[in-house]
């Protein structure tokens, strides 16, 4: 008995990952190779990851489960005045490996996911070039054109009270923009909120300038893979090594292809008559979902129709992990009759206000082209999934 | 037309982080006087443009604000509406429309139009309890957000500083509901007490910015322990005798400024500023030159006076900036006054004893000549940037300024280490420099013999 009682006692130990112990994945960091498999690996690497940090790096990357820390992001390059976490930059390689695999593990395997956010990287750091070679506008550089220099200094990035803020860790005073983080690959923050394990409730963010990704775990499940900010400029680019990058591309032809496949009187329904020049229900509109849907009701559309939606919606569910991904998606295809789409401006996705809404039971997706702010002559992506009542998990209320 | 106009605002109300939106907000700056408010709007071209179907997202935006001013001026003046509590209109009227150039947190530099407002209530309704109705370019535009702030309330002791003033809500939609709530205004109650006390404050803190005004009452205190013979700065009188001479210099600048101050304030002059603010810097080139070589001896506090009067015109512009009716004026002015003498007799408590201490050493000459080339060379920085060239002098002046209390803690360490140096027998006690010979009468008729030489 006394036994049995041991083993069960080691065994559950081992499972939830000890301190100070290094469990089996970090011996392989390198290889990303995981034992167990869904969210049990994703605790696993997770705590591989919280152990390998040094004592401050903890104060920013572990912090606590509450609602402050959870809304605590943004899809600004505003460093760590507006998010929390460890920014990458600031770990060594092992540790830096060690984040790779926790992120390889918590997010999709395919283009929407993964691949998508190591994209979005590579093109803040296209900006910072451009930004530092004189080529490019945006916070803190000089305007370009225009008549009349603009007002002096920067904005002076005081610390607002009352908005969402992490609690952990120092904020930084300054960095460069002009009292924002600025941009760069370098510049995304990863943080764990809570203990993770398999069983409890904990969430996963990582994000940083047009990106900010929030899963929720909970009883050894994800129970929210959103809200998730995803948006990108410049919209395509060549990378230093030749490579051509479009990381929304998908995203933006799925919605096209959404638009393109209605008739003039769909469109002329699913037409909003207000303009948008962001997404409605950015960072710190959490719960403020319209009480009443717009445009036109998913179910008066044919099968063709109907997929198309789905494919788009699919552009952005994949963030999560592949078996996440499928049963978020089960969800929407079941709701699709009470779903609508919508849009305002134009369907190119080309001038600025042109833009296009899912919102569903469950699901909201927001696409909307903003005016660049340092690539000036095009414009960019700003864009948003969000869960009526996934959101963080359903952990709070708004 | 340059404006500046970053600035981060706090997030007052929940749920709405500035920095949720890249896309620039509006400002609206109240100012509230007796019997109206004015409104300075600031509204971001692109949102403008899409909302009003006025297009200024193009090169020749000026031309096209002329052409179409009636338009654009209709047009705000549609969604700016003001009522009572109970619905009752306010008379609104839109004036003068500008572009300007602006920058707010993670948006970089983007173009604005500027347009001034006046809204005037129906007859018996409060002033100070309205709502504010007002929907431009957010009844289009649902993500575009206006934030609303009070610059300028006298009675509410609000004196606008800088920047855009004190948030007091948001205008922008409800997503729920996507509705706009009008947002209700209920201002502080006013008295004559908030609105002096703010006078008092914005007077300290009006001189303590103000590098040049103090500069220039420094620069002359600098030769008052001294005698000038055959054209140079020679000798000491003594303690006591600098002492009041230094208090003569200071009350003549305040008679001098506090006079003109109170005239063109009550007598609403409309002053022309360059001109002015060129003047006080040659003022204090000229007090710098007069420190190193006498050009006035004995003759420090009448030109005190005299400058003082130029240096109290350039104050009253603060005052002119606030729209107040004729009994707040004069309270002001008191108020005012009272806050720049606070704080230049802080300044001058201050730097006195170091000035007295110092000028009984032999360490005064290179502290004078110093003293009076910086304030030379800040002079001259000045009078470019201010007719229209600016140069790095000024800057460096300007952040100087900012730094004050390094300069008095600076001098008083000087004045410590000068003394001791001087007790330790590290120059001769009777003075054998030329700025130390003291005059051999007994302390009784020093005010004798340098009375007939100093203070002519």
């Amino acid at each position: 008995m006394a036994a049995v009682a041991v083993a069960l006692i080691a065994f559950s130990t081992a499972c939830a990952g000890g301190d100070g112990e290094s469990p089996s994945a970090a011996s392989d960091s390198s290889s990303a190779t995981i034992s167990g498999s869904g969210v049990q690996a994703v605790v696993e690497a997770a705590n591989a990851f919280s152990n390998s940090l040094t004592d401050e790096q903890k104060s920013l990357a572990l912090l606590d489960l509450t609602q402050q820390d959870a809304v605590a992001w943004s899809n600004l390059p505003c460093g760590q005045s507006c998010r929390g976490g460890v920014p990458l930059e600031d770990l060594d390689d092992d540790q830096a490996a060690l984040a790779e695999t926790l992120l390889k593990t918590a997010i999709g395997t395919d283009k929407a996911g993964y691949t998508r956010v190591e994209a979005l990287r590579t093109a803040d750091d296209y900006l910072a070039e451009l930004q530092s070679s004189g080529q490019g506008g945006g916070p803190g550089s000089a305007p370009s054109g225009a008549s009349g220099a603009p007002s002096g200094g920067p904005p002076s990035g005081q610390m607002p009270s009352g908005g969402p803020m992490p609690s952990g860790g120092q904020m930084p005073s300054g960095g460069g923009g002009g009292g924002l983080g600025g941009y760069g690959a370098g510049l995304y923050d990863l943080a764990l909120l809570g203990d993770p394990s398999a069983n409890g409730t904990w969430m996963l963010h990582f994000g940083g300038h047009h990106l900010a990704i929030n899963f929720t775990y909970k009883n050894g499940q994800v129970s929210g893979a959103s809200p998730y900010f995803v948006g990108v400029e410049p919209t395509s680019f060549t990378g230093d090594d030749g490579t051509q990058y479009a990381p929304m591309e998908d995203m933006a032809d799925a919605v096209k292809a959404v638009t393109a496949g209605l008739s003039t009187e769909q469109l002329g329904q699913a037409k909003l008559k207000d303009s948008f020049t962001d997404v409605l229900l950015g960072p710190g509109e959490d719960g403020q979902f319209p009480e009443t849907k717009q445009g036109v009701q998913v179910s008066t559309l044919n099968d063709a129709q109907k997929q198309a939606v789905l494919a788009a919606m699919r552009t952005w569910v994949g963030v999560a992990d592949d078996s996440t991904a499928q049963s978020m998606m089960s969800t929407y295809e079941s709701e699709l009759d009470s779903t609508y789409i919508s849009y305002s401006g134009g369907t190119d996705l080309t001038e600025q206000g042109d833009y296009f809404r899912i919102d569903g039971p469950s699901v909201w997706i927001e696409f909307v082209c903003q005016n660049g702010v340092v690539v000036q002559n095009q414009v960019h992506y700003h864009t948003i999934w969000r869960d009526h009542t996934r959101d963080y998990g359903g952990e709070f209320s708004f | 037309m340059t404006v500046v106009a970053a600035a981060v605002f706090l997030a007052l109300l929940p749920g709405a982080p500035t920095w949720a939106h890249p896309m620039p907000n509006s400002i609206m700056q109240l100012d509230v006087l007796s019997d109206s408010l004015t409104a300075e709007l600031q509204i971001p071209v692109d949102d403008l443009s899409i909302a009003s179907g006025v297009e200024l997202r193009r090169v020749d935006a000026n031309d096209v604000l002329t052409r179409r001013a009636t338009d654009l001026q209709d047009y705000l003046a549609r969604h700016l509406a003001v009522t009572t509590t109970d619905g009752r209109l306010w008379i609104v009227k839109v004036g003068q429309l500008h572009l300007g150039e602006a920058e707010q947190t993670a948006t970089g530099p983007y173009r604005e139009v500027i347009a001034h407002a006046t809204w005037t209530p129906p007859a018996g309704a409060d002033i100070r309890r309205f709502v504010v109705a007002a929907d431009l370019v957010v009844h289009e535009v649902v993500t575009h957000s206006i934030v609303v702030t009070i610059h300028n309330d006298w009675g509410a002791g609000e004196v606008a500083h800088d920047g855009a003033g004190t948030q007091i809500g948001i205008i922008a939609e409800d997503t729920r509901t996507m509705n706009l709530e009008p947002l209700m205004i209920e201002l502080d109650r006013a008295s004559t007490w908030r609105g002096f006390t703010a006078m008092v404050h914005l007077g300290t803190e009006h001189i303590a910015s103000g590098t040049d005004h103090l500069l220039f009452l420094l620069v002359l205190l600098l030769p008052a322990p001294l005698i000038a013979v055959g054209g140079r700065w020679r000798g000491a009188v003594s303690t006591k005798r600098t002492i009041i001479r230094m208090t003569r210099i200071t009350l003549a600048f305040t008679l001098g400024h506090s006079l003109t101050l109170a005239l063109s304030a009550l007598g609403r002059l409309q002053l022309p500023a360059t001109p002015i603010e060129v003047f006080i810097s040659l003022s204090i080139l000229i007090g710098a030159v007069h420190a190193l070589r006498p050009l006035f001896p004995g003759r420090e506090a009448l030109t005190a006076g005299l400058f003082g009067l130029v240096h109290g015109m350039a104050f009253s512009f603060t005052l002119a900036e606030l729209g107040l009716t004729t009994s707040q004026l004069i309270l002001s002015l008191l108020g005012f006054n009272l806050g720049i003498e606070l704080m230049q007799l802080g300044v001058v408590l201050l730097t006195l004893p170091s000035l007295v201490v110092l000028s009984r050493t032999n360490w005064y000459r290179p502290v004078r000549v110093l003293g009076a080339l910086c304030a030379a060379l800040a002079s001259i920085g000045w009078i470019l940037a201010r007719v229209g060239v600016p140069n790095p002098v000024a800057t460096l002046a300007d952040q100087a300024g900012q730094s004050g209390i390094v300069v008095v803690i600076g001098l008083a360490v000087l004045a410590a280490l000068a003394f001791a140096w001087q007790k330790r027998g590290g120059g001769d006690a009777n003075g054998s420099s030329a700025e130390h010979t003291t005059p051999t009468s007994a302390p009784s008729s020093d005010m004798g013999t340098a009375a007939r030489i100093g203070d002519i």
